[in-house]
């Protein structure tokens, strides 16, 4: 299996976590993993964008029109990055407004700033919430709910009931979305 | 047993697994992980091991040395530029060399994600005459930790690793040893006068002709351990030769399977020293070499052959910024290895626009403040504002800085400036760990000649960029910056950051008239007393929790706060109101005065309610 992942936000919006979750995944299934994360100087609010890529590769930077799924955890961001979308790949993104239409790609956007507003899930869970949406929504994403729960334990058991909390709210909304 | 590492922390576990037991350097991005690592290593498993940030480079460096020339496995680790305040440590380590290993890790920064040049430490270590190695990823850091450090035993001299960004922030399911059996070496200092201080002219030369000896010894090691057999086994797939070292080798090994391209590849662990001659007779049964690697033409430039080597000189690959796999399709199709269509080309045929995200300082820092005061007393048409490096450097973004040089130069180009252009301020602003790195000699040289200048030392007590490594006074208290400048026979000012406004103006405006008056000479040091936003230690004591909103019956879209002020959360709306993100606002209170000309940020009561 080969399955590339860009995963783009802003620092502090917890896109680091989410590559250390995939790791998990992967070796949990004893599948190869290499990841690069992008970012300039800027601790917090700056650009970061982090590369996941699955099976036999050797370099861990995901060039343009190859990755098969990208997570946007802010829009802006997500569309930064739309380059590294390989033709009919997916994108996950929070966001207001809808992506522009026309777009190569499978898109799927999610205000999930309004529901952390309105107090749904707290918003440092943004980025398991967008890894609930990216579940329900991608129907080739290589890891189960359960391999992910799994990771989430493994990562950090104490906060891992709320991160499971947060998935599972996601995936609710999300699979509402679709219906 | 196999571990997700990242490739700073393959590099930590594999000096723990090489028996290095001093390990000393300096922060710098991308290789700052390396020794926190050791450290963590140190803790968890408590290991008799010294790992501890050094005053800068040079320092970490020597300190490192000597422990090697004691008789023990030691290493130093630095970023590329941080190399070249250790180099004057470095020439002459490598004419001397060392008993116990000593690995030098200089991390590269191709694509100057976060540094100010592209320099390539495998030039430096070819300047200097030591072998280095080029890892490609995750798990080759770790192995070649290792190897560097037996090797630098057997030859006796310094070794590099110089893994570049894409292996120090890669990440890898690694394989390594299963446990940790350490067994450092003992320390003994052997006195050997003719050695470890040989001086000019004749201990010096006879030093020189035998790190000569050695470099050619180690040049014919890497062929009959690693060229040789890599030869031996290719094939003869095409005409065209294909070399590649560290990261070139992986991006090139990936471009080849994605294109199914068809060459004869041979990854080059030790780029330098390189056995030439023998190298060039394989050549003989090739048509063309192209040469893959960054960010310099390192092996290029020693395997030179005009009429069959391509790469960087010939601009057959990328000469400057991070390598892409486009650019080796590039290179695949100049050399007629590839014919078919660029797979990495966009697939998106319009383009949308995405407003910028340039670099900011964080929500919430104090450094914002500060700068925007010493804007408001010392007026930028009557200034001029050299700076550093550090965290706030990022005040650019609200134009309060002018000059950036390397670290420890606003205070030696305060004092260029002020006697070029004397009609002119200058205030200087300078991070505490940049003061002790190499801000104090340049501040004596200005005290012994009278530079007039303002020097305004920034004091969060870390070194924050890099990670929030500790600071020499934070760490031992006797070390006061105050005491250090009073030492200098001058006065050090005093100031206290505060989150409202006018005091940091009040105390600025104070600090010009001492300047301007006529019984001050000489540099006027000021040192503003702070903290990091992201220092969870401290900033509990100095943030008061008051979170701000826009009223927008105020707001007349003047530009002030996104211009002068800015900070991340305050943006437009869709009305053309300043509005605040809040999940982005630190509650810091710092433009609730002054920063609006209405005065249209309110405290959010509702939000700052209990917290003050």
């Amino acid at each position: 299996m080969k399955y590339q992942i860009v995963i783009a936000g802003f620092g502090g919006q917890g896109v680091v976590f989410l590559v250390k979750v995939l790791a998990l995944c992967a070796g949990n299934r004893d599948l190869k993993f290499l990841g690069t994360e992008n970012h300039g100087m800027s601790q917090r609010g700056g650009a970061v964008s982090c590369d996941i890529k699955i099976g036999d590769f050797s370099n861990p930077v995901i060039d343009r029109g190859q990755a098969d799924l990208l997570i946007g955890l802010d829009a802006n961001e997500a569309l930064r990055n739309l380059q590294l979308l390989k033709e009919g790949g997916h994108v996950v993104s929070n966001a207001q407004d809808p992506f522009p239409e026309g777009l190569p790609f499978q898109v799927h956007t999610i205000d999930a700033n309004a529901q952390a507003l309105a107090g749904e899930f707290p918003i440092q869970g943004l980025n398991v919430f967008m890894l609930g949406v990216t579940l329900a929504t991608v129907p080739d994403f290589p890891f189960s709910i359960e391999e992910i729960e799994t990771a989430l334990r493994q990562i950090n058991a104490k906060v891992a009931d709320q991160n499971i909390e947060v998935l599972h709210h996601a995936l609710a909304d999300a699979r509402e979305m679709g219906e | 047993m196999k571990e997700t590492l990242m490739g700073n922390d393959a590099i930590a576990w594999g000096l723990i697994h090489a028996d290095v037991e001093m390990v000393s350097g300096y922060p710098g991005t991308p290789s700052s992980e390396i020794l926190g690592m050791v450290q963590k290593i140190k803790s968890k498993l408590k290991l008799p091991v010294y790992a501890e940030w050094a005053t800068n480079e040079k320092v970490g460096f020597e300190v490192a040395y000597a422990g090697a020339i004691a008789g023990k496995r030691t290493a130093a680790t630095m970023k590329q530029v941080g190399l070249n305040v250790a180099s004057d440590a470095l020439m002459s380590a490598a004419y001397i060399g060392n008993r116990g290993g000593f690995l030098l890790i200089a991390a590269d920064d191709p694509g100057f994600h976060s540094s100010q040049t592209e320099q390539d430490s495998r030039v430096f270590a070819k300047f200097a005459r030591i072998p280095v190695l080029d890892p490609s990823t995750p798990q080759d850091a770790y192995d070649m930790t290792r190897y560097g450090v037996e090797l630098s035993e057997r030859f006796e001299t310094p070794v590099m690793l110089r893994p570049v960004m894409r292996v120090c922030h890669a990440r890898e399911i690694i394989e390594m040893e299963d446990a940790t059996d350490f067994h450092p070496k003992e320390g003994k200092f052997v006195r050997n006068i003719p050695r470890w201080a040989a001086v000019p002219r004749d201990g010096r030369l006879q030093q020189g002709y035998e790190a000569l000896d050695r470099i050619e010894a180690i040049a014919a090691y890497n062929w009959a351990e690693h060229l040789k057999p890599r030869f031996d086994a290719l094939e003869g797939k095409s005409d065209v030769l294909i070399l590649a070292s560290g990261t070139g080798y992986a991006f090139t090994r990936e471009a080849m399977e994605e294109l199914e391209v068809e060459a004869d590849l041979v990854k080059v662990e030790m780029p330098y020293p390189l056995p030439v001659e023998e190298i060039r007779k394989r050549f003989e049964a090739y048509e063309k070499v192209l040469v893959v690697e960054e960010p310099y033409p390192c092996i290029e430039e020693q395997v030179m052959d005009p009429a069959k080597v391509h790469g960087r000189l010939d601009k057959t690959m990328n000469r400057i910024d991070e390598m892409k796999k486009e650019h080796i399709l590039e290179a695949f199709k100049k050399l007629g290895l590839y014919e078919g269509k660029n797979i990495y080309a966009p697939k998106l045929t319009f383009s949308i626009d995405v407003p910028p995200r340039p670099p900011a300082l964080c929500p919430g820092c104090p450094h914002r403040d500060i700068y925007y005061a010493i804007m408001k007393v010392f007026k930028k048409s009557k200034s001029i504002y050299p700076s550093d490096i550090g965290c706030y450097t990022l005040a650019l973004a609200q134009g309060a800085i002018d000059t950036i040089l390397c670290m420890g130069a606003s205070v030696s180009m305060a004092s260029g400036l002020s006697l070029a252009d004397p009609s002119k301020t200058v205030v200087a602003t300078i991070g505490d760990g940049t003061f002790f790195h190499s801000g104090i000699p340049p501040l004596i040289n200005a005290v012994y000649q009278g530079h007039r200048f303002i020097l305004v030392i920034l004091d969060n007590s870390t070194i924050a960029m890099t990670g929030r490594q500790v600071t020499p006074e934070r760490f031992n208290q006797t070390l006061d910056i105050g005491r250090i400048v009073e030492g200098m026979g001058i006065k050090c000012y005093e100031h206290t950051y505060s989150h409202e406004m006018h005091k940091n103006i009040d105390f600025f405006k104070g600090i010009k008239k001492i300047f301007e008056s006529e019984e001050h000479q000489g540099p006027l040091v000021v040192r503003v007393r702070q903290f990091c936003i992201l220092d969870n230690e401290r900033k509990d004591d100095w943030v008061p929790g008051e979170y701000a909103v826009v009223d927008p019956e105020l707001c007349v879209a003047c530009d002030q706060c996104t211009t002068v002020y800015k900070c991340p959360p305050m943006a437009y709306n869709a009305e053309g109101k300043i509005e605040i993100d809040p999940f982005l606002c630190a509650g810091c209170g710092g433009c609730l005065e002054i920063v609006c000309p209405t005065d249209a940020f309110k405290l959010d009561e509702e939000k700052s309610g209990g917290k003050q």
